[in-house]
């Protein structure tokens, strides 16, 4: 077996260890926290007859041992439960949003890395300076500005003023490209800008770091040209906090940017989860969490594997 | 490598650019949806099985995809819907309702008076949330299959209400509920069919052609899901949705100076209120409750909670109503207040008052309490929540003060019965007084109007007088839609009907 294969085939198998895991705490947390999803469901006004239907209905009347290994169970053989509210399969509804959530994390991060790669390198290279000083004020800004307040603003001047933009909404990007793109602009700019405020500092302090270390100084007073410098000694070896941080960023979007799906009307799966723990839909809720879960090693084990690719040294050892 | 990184980029900078340039007028939503009328609501139906959902967010839907036996007319009052015409017996205890010819179900199918007989027996035997509805129904039955036939055990004034007063008591299909298919894809006999559904997003409904009160103007209705209100506003300021009702009441006075859009703020049968929890001490002692009411200053809570839109009231039944009756037993009197508080030997009180994320209007109006009733040396800790550990919390008893609405009430048995009976299911306060259950039992039964509207006027008096509920106000029903919509009546029942909708250029 070659080593990256007995590397993959590990990962593998702890990612399968943890979101097990996650399935074990995620059953006893929703469970735990207080509130009834039958009185949820009924609304204000039921007798106590409705409610013991309801609640048998739903299962909710078995013990508690029994509906978790029921749960881990059909979970195991890939069947993540029925909703309790409106009976759809959990994987139907989750496959159904996860395009909407994928799509708008695509875009968000290729934002945030067009905005972050030139200006982190940028300021680096000239700190001190002013420019360094306008990309870092710049990226503080992006970095405070909340993200409903911005997609608003973005909303009221491209969507309500100047009529470029849909204020709202999804269109899938498989038999409506360009509606997809028209929709996709402003909610991933909002997700993108405040992606790449935080991407630019980490990006400036990693140039930074590589920068000053003594082989540049050698570059340098070898007499190389700058441009060969900043890209080929410099710039490759900050490549490993550069991916770590799209990374996390990445998986951040992923797991739902909830506030910036409320503000556009995104049905991603961020705003799904929002609702499903207001209505107590287990289900629902173990379902979500499981799939973010799911993702976030899937991007985890993705950046690893882009470690040993960008740098020899991961890879031999 | 780099040729190919730079193609993209000029892909996309490209792309950007030719979108920016074309004008974001309506959005297609795919299918045959041009010529719909797009309806903005602020969130997603939890599921569309009429008789089980209790989301208002579903009802806005279903109002249009369903219908009932008889059906509220703008003023709340039965009129025909699927029965045409109906008579009670002499002795008042049956009721016959004569069906309306050649309606059909969306799928085709006829509608007879055997899919009434099912829908209402499916309430009853699976005990689904509205059950209590049919509390004095003994039996329900189809003589033919265009005509049934109602049972009660006491004469029931109010039996059209409960059959026709919300589509929570819609007529089914029974094909569609047993293949399990209604929670997601219903089929009824009302103006628009379900077409399609994406989730998170939008559902489409498409107008029958043969429904029996007229095709709608309009070839169907969307309704997108919009949860922020400035967005669904900025959507129908730049024409991307033709109505909305979720408004930012902040901006609702702004709103009334623009000549691009109608806005409708009417006065709705909600009302929202004050309880105490009278198994708790002191709040067992009339005079407390009496306290706390005359400290509550109603106007600052209306200005706070819907900047001025809704309208004080000191009982629960709006001024509009039929069953409206005046009463002005309380008018804020801090010096009153504190003397009823020493005769009770009050002191230094603490209060545990509930509120709950869910009803922001509860989280605003608790903080104006806490400081309208800091005089009284009354110190209102406030607990916000959210909805499930309120229902929790309210359910066990455990609170001091909460405030809640009613929603959707019309005939006065649903305003006071089970909030103020003896027992009664939502009687969260415990609050029991003989006279109170005799007007209301009383009223249950009396079928001549003025008797039985006096019979309420009592009772409501001596709820507030007793302040088992401290009555603050009713709200409005505040919609928005564009000039291009004509023929649209916002309801105070709250119900959303497109029925008679057309859209103009």
């Amino acid at each position: 077996m070659s080593p990256i294969v007995r590397f993959l085939a590990r990962r593998l198998l702890y990612s399968v260890v943890v979101l097990f895991g996650v399935l074990v705490v995620v059953f006893a947390l929703v469970h735990l926290v207080p509130g009834d999803p039958v009185r949820l469901a009924l609304g204000t006004r039921y007798s106590p007859d409705s409610y013991n239907a309801l609640r048998s209905a739903s299962g909710l009347d078995r013990p508690i041992v029994v509906q978790f290994f029921s749960y881990i169970g059909s979970a195991l053989r890939g069947d993540l439960g029925v909703s309790f509210r409106n009976g759809d399969p959990v994987t139907v509804t989750l496959l159904e949003r996860l395009p909407a959530t994928m799509s708008l994390s695509a875009v968000g991060i290729v934002i945030a890395l067009f905005i972050s790669v030139p200006a982190g390198i940028w300021a680096a290279l000239r700190e001190g300076r002013l420019s360094d000083a306008i990309v870092r004020i710049a990226s503080q800004f992006g970095v405070s500005i909340p993200d409903f307040w911005m997609g608003i603003l973005l909303i009221g001047l491209f969507a309500s003023t100047l009529g470029w933009l849909p204020t709202s909404g999804y269109q899938p990007l498989v038999g409506n490209p360009a509606g997809w793109l028209r929709h996709v602009i402003l909610p991933g700019f909002t997700v993108g800008i405040v992606a790449g405020a935080i991407m630019t500092r980490y990006i400036r302090s990693a140039v930074l770091d590589v920068a000053s270390m003594e082989y540049v100084r050698t570059a340098r007073s070898k007499g190389l040209p700058p441009p060969v410098v900043t890209f080929r000694h410099i710039l490759r070896n900050a490549l490993i906090p550069v991916l770590t941080i799209t990374g996390i960023q990445l998986a951040t979007i992923l797991g739902g940017v909830i506030v910036v799906e409320v503000v556009f009307a995104w049905p991603g799966v961020g705003r799904l989860t929002y609702t499903a723990v207001e209505a107590r839909d287990y289900p629902l809720i173990q379902g979500a969490v499981l799939l973010i879960a799911a993702l976030f090693l899937l991007i985890n084990l993705i950046v690893d594997v882009l470690y040993a690719v960008v740098d020899p040294r991961i890879r031999l050892s | 490598m780099r040729l190919r990184v730079a193609l993209i980029a000029a892909g996309v900078i490209t792309a950007l650019a030719l979108t920016a340039c074309s004008t974001g007028q309506r959005v297609d939503l795919g299918g045959a949806t041009r010529g719909n009328l797009i309806a903005a609501i602020a969130g997603e139906p939890d599921q569309l099985d009429p008789q089980k959902t209790s989301a208002y967010f579903s009802f806005e839907v279903l109002e249009n995809v369903y219908d009932t036996l008889v059906e509220p007319d703008e003023n709340l009052g039965m009129r025909p819907a699927l029965a045409e015409s109906w008579e009670v017996s002499p002795d008042q205890l049956t009721w016959t309702f004569h069906l309306r010819n050649g309606v059909t179900f969306h799928d085709g199918s006829a509608f007879t008076a055997d899919d009434v007989v099912y829908s209402y027996r499916r309430i009853i035997d699976q005990q689904l949330p509205n059950a209590y509805r049919f509390s004095a129904v003994t039996d329900i039955t189809a003589p033919d299959p265009a005509t049934v036939k109602i049972t009660v055990k006491q004469p029931t004034p109010n039996l059209l209400v409960n059959i026709g007063g919300f589509k929570g008591m819609a007529i089914v299909q029974r094909k569609n509920v047993e293949s399990g298919a209604i929670a997601t894809h219903p089929v009824g006999t009302g103006p628009f069919a379900f077409q399609s559904a994406k989730s998170g997003d939008s559902i489409t409904l498409t107008a029958n052609k043969s429904y029996w009160g007229g095709p709608p103007p309009v070839s169907g209705v969307t309704f997108r899901f919009i949860p922020e209100a400035s967005t669904a506003l900025s959507a129908l300021q730049a024409g991307e949705i033709d109505w909305t009702d979720s408004i930012p009441t902040q901006r609702v006075d702004e709103l009334k100076g623009d000549d691009s859009i109608t806005l409708g703020v009417t006065p709705s049968n909600d009302y929202w209120y004050l309880t105490l929890n009278e198994a708790r001490k002191p709040y067992d002692d009339v005079r407390v409750r009496r306290a706390i009411a005359y400290g509550v200053d109603r106007a600052a809570i209306v200005q706070a909670t819907s900047y001025g839109t809704a309208t004080a009231n000191q009982l629960a039944i709006p001024q509009g109503s039929r069953w409206y009756s005046d009463y002005h037993g309380y008018t804020r009197d801090i010096d009153k207040a504190k003397g009823l508080l020493n005769q009770a030997g009050v002191e230094g009180l603490t209060l545990d008052m509930m509120a709950t994320s869910e009803y922001p209007e509860t989280v605003t109006a608790a903080q104006i309490i806490a400081d309208n009733l800091s005089p009284l040396g009354i110190n209102v800790k406030i607990r916000t929540v959210d909805f499930a550990t309120w229902l929790d919390d309210a359910n066990k008893g455990d609170f001091d003060m909460l405030m809640m609405g009613w929603l959707g009430n019309i005939d006065p048995d649903d305003f006071y019965y089970a909030q103020q009976h003896t027992g009664g299911k939502s009687n969260a306060q415990h609050y029991s007084n003989p006279t109170v259950d005799a007007l209301l039992d009383a009223g249950r039964t009396e079928t001549n109007f003025e008797a039985r509207k006096q019979d309420y006027a009592k009772a409501a008096t001596i709820i507030a007088d007793d302040a088992s509920y401290i009555y603050l106000y009713n709200p409005s029903v505040i919609q928005a839609w564009s000039k291009r919509v004509s023929g649209y009546q916002p309801r105070r029942d709250k119900a959303v009907r497109f029925r008679t909708a057309g859209l103009g250029r």
